[in-house]
């Protein structure tokens, strides 16, 4: 939600930059903006969804642990879980993890 | 039984678009590896499946976790006592 005259509160302003692009993601159910301080924005499905934030944070951090040899960059640009009717897609940027939920549109079962 | 999982581990290898392939039980030790997964990478497959499969309160829905990155997508999922990774790159 934008408001259209200037408001002085910047922490607003700051929250509906962050949430802008994730607002507009085709299919999103929900989403959360997380910090090492907690949850900064959040909506849809994942309003005040503090348990997935919390897993969510937790996977982030195991997945920053995966080396491969020879690959000195951060361990992923994405995390996607993908279960049966939705999926989770999580992008670290700035010190903040950005979890999308979306419709699992996928009618076939991943082929590896 | 092991030599049946060996064989499964180099069956999956034949697949160009696949560079490693890993399988760990549910205290990260290593079942058997291949290619670019190894033992180092057990404890980290065990834990993310385990962590994931807190996102759902389907016991049913086992949940698939894909690391995206330049060197390729790392997909890790349990299937029923083992969790299984693979390494993909592009093809």
């Amino acid at each position: 939600i934008l408001l259209a005259q200037p408001v002085s509160l910047c922490c607003f302003q700051t929250t509906a930059a962050l949430t802008a692009g994730l607002e507009r993601i085709p299919d999103q159910l929900g989403y959360l903006v997380i910090s090492e301080d907690g949850v900064l924005a959040s909506a849809g499905e994942l309003e005040n969804d503090e348990h997935t934030a919390g897993v969510m944070m937790q996977m982030v951090r195991t997945a920053s642990r995966f080396r491969l040899p020879g690959s000195a960059e951060p361990p992923f640009k994405r995390m996607s879980v993908i279960l049966e009717d939705f999926v989770y897609t999580v992008t670290v940027s700035g010190q903040k993890v950005f979890v999308v939920k979306r419709q699992n549109n996928q009618q076939e079962s991943i082929s590896v | 039984m092991e030599s049946t999982l060996e064989q499964h581990l180099d069956d999956t290898m034949k697949n160009p678009a696949v560079v490693g392939v890993l399988c760990t039980d549910q205290q990260g030790h290593n079942l058997g590896c291949r290619g670019s997964l190894s033992d180092e990478h057990g404890g980290v497959v065990s834990v993310l499946a385990k962590q994931a499969a807190a996102l759902t309160r389907d016991p049913t829905d086992s949940p698939t976790v894909c690391l995206e990155s330049e060197s390729g997508n790392i997909l890790v999922r349990t299937h029923g006592t083992i969790t299984v990774a693979v390494h993909k790159i592009a093809s």
